[in-house]
C-alpha cells in the first residue's frame, strides 16, 4: 500500500511533463507542419532540416543537451523545464509529420471550395482545413500521447519527481525491489488504457455525425 | 454613389434592369485571349467569350478540351498565363499582374459549382451555407441563418437544415452546395458539370433547380455533358475541343446544323447512342 501511495505521488509530475511536452509540441509542430506544407523554397528546407535533426538526435541526448548545456543569462535550466523542453522539442518534429499526413488525406476541394467561395486563406485554414486535418490527425495523435506517457519517464534521470523516479527510490530503500516497478508499470498502463478509450470515444463521436 | 446621368456607359440601360450591372454593354461575363499551358502542353489557346447578363451560355465537347478550364480560369481558381477576364464591373488583365482585392471581388461576384459538391463534411447543412455568408460578407449569424434557411426551403431541402452533407443523397448535397454558391449573391453562377457524379434520375432534381436559377434571370455558365438541358436551357453555346472554342452560337442551330467537322464528330457520338 505504501509502494502504491509512493508510485501515485509520482503520477501529478508525470502527467505535467507529459501534457506540457504535448502542449509546446503542438505548439511548435504547427507552424513547422506549415512550413513542410510549402514544398520548396529556404523556409521549406529549414523546417526540414529541423524535423530530421529534431527527430534524428535521442531524447535522452536533448535532455542532457538542454539540462547541462543551456542557461539563461547565469541560471541554468531546472530538470523539470529542461525534461519538458526536451520533449517537447522531439514531439514537434514527430506531430509535424503526423499533422502533415493528416493534411494530405483532405480532398483538394475543400480548399478550392474555399477559395471560390472567397474566403481568405486564414478562414480556410481555422474553419475549414484545420478542423478536418485535427479530426484525422487525432488517432495517430492519441498515439504519439500515449508513447509520450511513458516516454516522460526519462525525465527522472535528471531527477523529476515522478513514477520512475519515485519508484527507484522507494525500490532501492525498502526490500520491494522489483515489485515497485510492476506497480508503476500497472499504472502506466491503467493510464494509456483510459487515454486510448477516451480518445477512441471522441474520435467515434467526431465520425458518427460526419460519417465519412 | 455613382451618378447614372454623367455616366453614358451606365445610362444606356435605361429599360428594366434586372440584374445590377455597371459593364458598358449587355455582356456579364467576357473573356479575352485566355491562354494556359503547361510547359509544352497547350491547354487553351486564345480563348475569347461573352455571356451576357441573364442569360445561360452552355459549353460542351469531349473531355479534355479545356471547358472546365475555362471555367476555373473565370474566378482564377486556375491561374492562366495571359488573358483578360471580366466579371461585372471587375476586371483582371493577367498579365498586368493580379492585385489581391482584385482578385477578392471577382472571386466575390461569380458562385462556383463543383462536379464534387465540396461541401464541408465537418459542418451541418445550415453552417455549410451560413458561414462564408459570415466571413466574406460579414453577415451576422442571425442574418447569415436567414437567409440560408430562405435558400435550402427554394431547394427543398427545408428538414435537411440540421443534418451532417454526408447524411444527405448525392442530389441533396449538390442543391445544398447550389444554395451556399446563391447566399453570397453572385452576378454569375458558374457550374462545373454538376451532374456528372450524379445518377441520371438525382441529375435531374439538380437540372430543375438551375432550369428555375435561369427563369429568374441569373447568368450562368455551364459546363455539362447534359445535351438536352445545353439545348433546352442554354441561350449560347460554345463548342470546345483542343482548348479552343471550335464552335459558338445558338444551340439549336448548333444541335442540327454543326459547321466544324470535331463538334459533327463530337455531337454524333454523344446524340446517337
Amino acid at each position: 500500500m505504501e509502494a502504491l501511495r509512493t508510485v501515485l505521488l509520482g503520477l501529478p509530475m508525470t502527467l505535467g511533463v507529459t501534457a506540457g511536452a504535448l502542449l509546446i509540441g503542438t505548439a511548435l509542430a504547427l507552424p513547422l507542419t506549415l512550413g513542410l506544407e510549402l514544398r520548396r523554397g529556404p523556409v521549406w528546407f529549414l523546417c526540414r532540416v529541423i524535423v530530421d535533426l529534431v527527430r534524428g538526435v535521442p531524447p535522452v541526448a536533448w535532455l542532457f543537451i538542454l539540462f547541462y548545456g543551456v542557461s539563461v543569462g547565469a541560471v541554468r535550466l531546472s530538470a523539470l523545464s529542461a525534461g519538458i523542453g526536451a520533449l517537447g522539442l522531439v514531439a514537434s518534429a514527430y506531430l509535424a509529420e503526423i499533422f502533415r499526413g493528416s493534411l494530405k488525406s483532405i480532398h483538394f476541394g475543400q480548399a478550392e471550395a474555399a477559395t471560390a467561395l472567397g474566403l481568405s486563406r486564414g478562414a480556410a485554414w481555422v474553419d475549414v482545413i484545420g478542423p478536418q486535418a485535427w479530426r484525422t490527425a487525432l488517432p495517430a495523435y492519441t498515439n504519439y500521447a500515449i508513447a509520450l506517457l511513458k516516454d516522460s519517464s526519462i525525465v527522472s534521470i535528471v531527477g523529476v519527481a515522478e513514477i520512475v523516479s519515485r519508484s527507484g527510490q522507494l525500490s532501492r530503500t525498502s526490500d520491494l525491489g522489483i515489485f515497485v516497478f510492476v506497480l508503476a508499470g500497472a499504472v502506466y498502463v491503467v493510464l494509456s488504457i483510459l487515454v486510448a478509450s477516451g480518445s477512441r470515444r471522441l474520435h467515434r463521436r467526431l465520425h458518427e455525425a460526419v460519417a465519412v | 454613389m455613382v451618378n447614372v446621368a454623367s455616366n453614358p456607359a451606365l445610362s444606356t440601360q435605361a429599360g428594366p434592369v434586372i440584374l445590377p450591372t455597371g459593364a458598358p454593354d449587355a455582356s456579364m461575363v467576357r473573356v479575352r485571349g485566355l491562354a494556359k499551358a503547361f510547359g509544352t502542353n497547350v491547354v487553351l489557346s486564345d480563348v475569347s467569350l461573352g455571356v451576357e447578363a441573364g442569360s445561360v451560355t452552355a459549353m460542351i465537347g469531349p473531355s479534355g478540351a479545356g471547358k472546365s478550364t475555362v471555367l476555373r480560369c473565370l474566378n482564377l481558381l486556375e491561374r492562366p498565363d495571359s488573358g483578360l477576364i471580366q466579371i461585372g464591373r471587375h476586371s483582371i488583365d493577367v498579365e498586368k499582374g493580379i492585385l489581391p482585392a482584385n482578385l477578392a471581388e471577382l472571386r466575390r461576384s461569380a458562385g462556383m459549382v463543383f462536379q464534387s459538391f465540396n461541401l464541408f463534411p465537418h459542418m451541418s447543412v445550415l453552417r455549410n451555407v451560413s458561414l462564408p455568408q459570415q466571413r466574406v460578407l460579414g453577415r451576422s449569424r442571425a442574418e447569415a441563418d436567414e437567409v440560408s434557411h430562405r435558400l435550402l426551403e427554394r431547394m427543398g431541402l427545408r428538414d435537411k437544415s440540421s443534418q451532417y452533407p454526408n447524411r444527405c443523397s448525392g442530389g441533396q448535397q449538390q442543391r445544398i452546395a447550389i444554395a451556399r454558391a446563391l447566399a453570397l449573391e453572385p452576378e454569375v453562377m458558374l457550374f462545373d458539370e454538376p451532374t456528372s457524379a450524379l445518377d441520371p434520375e438525382v441529375g435531374a432534381e439538380v437540372l430543375e433547380v438551375m432550369r428555375e436559377l435561369a427563369s429568374e434571370g441569373m447568368t450562368m455558365v455551364v459546363v455539362t455533358h447534359e445535351m438536352r438541358f445545353a439545348a433546352n436551357v442554354s441561350d449560347q453555346l460554345v463548342v470546345m475541343a483542343d482548348g479552343q472554342i471550335i464552335e459558338c452560337g445558338d444551340p439549336h442551330q448548333i444541335m442540327s446544323d454543326p459547321q466544324h467537322p470535331r463538334t459533327q464528330r463530337f455531337l454524333k457520338a454523344v446524340l446517337d447512342r
